[in-house]
């Protein structure tokens, strides 16, 4: 959380303070260094010139830092943005697959009605050429049924 | 000028629990079509004091029905996972 308001305090700073800062402890640094010559400026020289180096410093510092987490940024921006093309690509795929799924369905449906059609046609034909022993409901039940319905697989082992 | 504090703490404090702050940059799963995650059904089964070859027939026409079904809804998860997959591999 800490981290979060320190990387918004800094994300909202303009581009150009770093860059400015930099400069302008160079500038004081510089000034310094000239007022340094005349012995009337020498002891607030001796005390600003460090204070202009170490704030050019800073300010190169965090100058560097920006650009990096400016390159960042600009990184997941176009992460983000392919991310969100994929989630479009990904919602296209689905609405494709279910139409597929509709379309097959229907026509599967659509067979089995045809062939029961036939076979209530030929009911009576079937019926009357053919009895069926009573095992063959028993053995056909049996083979329609699930056999891992009942299995409980343990994979924990 | 301690109100505008407050207002300024409480945008700072509130805008932490922006989503956008949180998934970075995230890939959320793929949604999944509603038809392919319901569950096959059992196999029909004969009445079994039947005698009659129709009826049997008529219950074996019923599970090969299902059977295309299942079949269909497994070949569409091959699908789905397949193009989903492209789909994330493309976001690096």
């Amino acid at each position: 959380m800490f981290s979060w308001i320190i990387d918004f305090i800094l994300s909202g700073l303009p581009d150009w303070l770093w860059p400015a800062i930099a400069l302008g402890g160079f500038a004081t640094y510089s000034f310094a260094a000239i007022i340094g010559n005349f012995p009337a400026f020498k002891p607030y020289a001796i005390f600003i010139k460090p204070i202009g180096a170490l704030v050019c410093i800073g300010g190169i510092f965090m100058w560097g830092g920006a650009g990096v987490t400016a390159m960042y940024e600009e990184k997941i921006r176009d992460i983000k943005e392919k991310i969100a093309l994929a989630a479009e690509q990904s919602k296209e795929a689905n609405a494709k697959i279910e139409t597929k799924i509709v379309v097959k369905k229907q026509v599967i449906h659509d067979t089995k009605v045809v062939i029961q059609k036939e076979l209530v046609e030929s009911a009576a034909k079937i019926d009357a050429e053919c009895k069926l022993d009573p095992s063959v409901p028993v053995i056909l039940n049996k083979a329609a049924k699930n056999p891992v319905g009942t299995v409980t697989v343990d994979v924990q082992k | 000028m301690k109100q505008l504090l407050a207002i300024l703490f409480l945008t700072v404090i509130l805008t932490g629990c922006n989503d956008d702050a949180k998934s970075l940059a995230r890939m959320g799963f793929p949604e999944v079509p509603k038809d392919l995650v319901i569950a096959c059904p059992d196999l029909a089964q004969v009445d079994p004091n039947t005698t009659k070859l129709s009826e049997v027939v008529d219950t074996v026409v019923n599970n090969y029905s299902t059977y295309h079904e299942c079949r269909e809804k497994v070949n569409n998860w091959i699908d789905w996972y397949t193009t989903q997959q492209k789909i994330y591999n493309s976001v690096k």
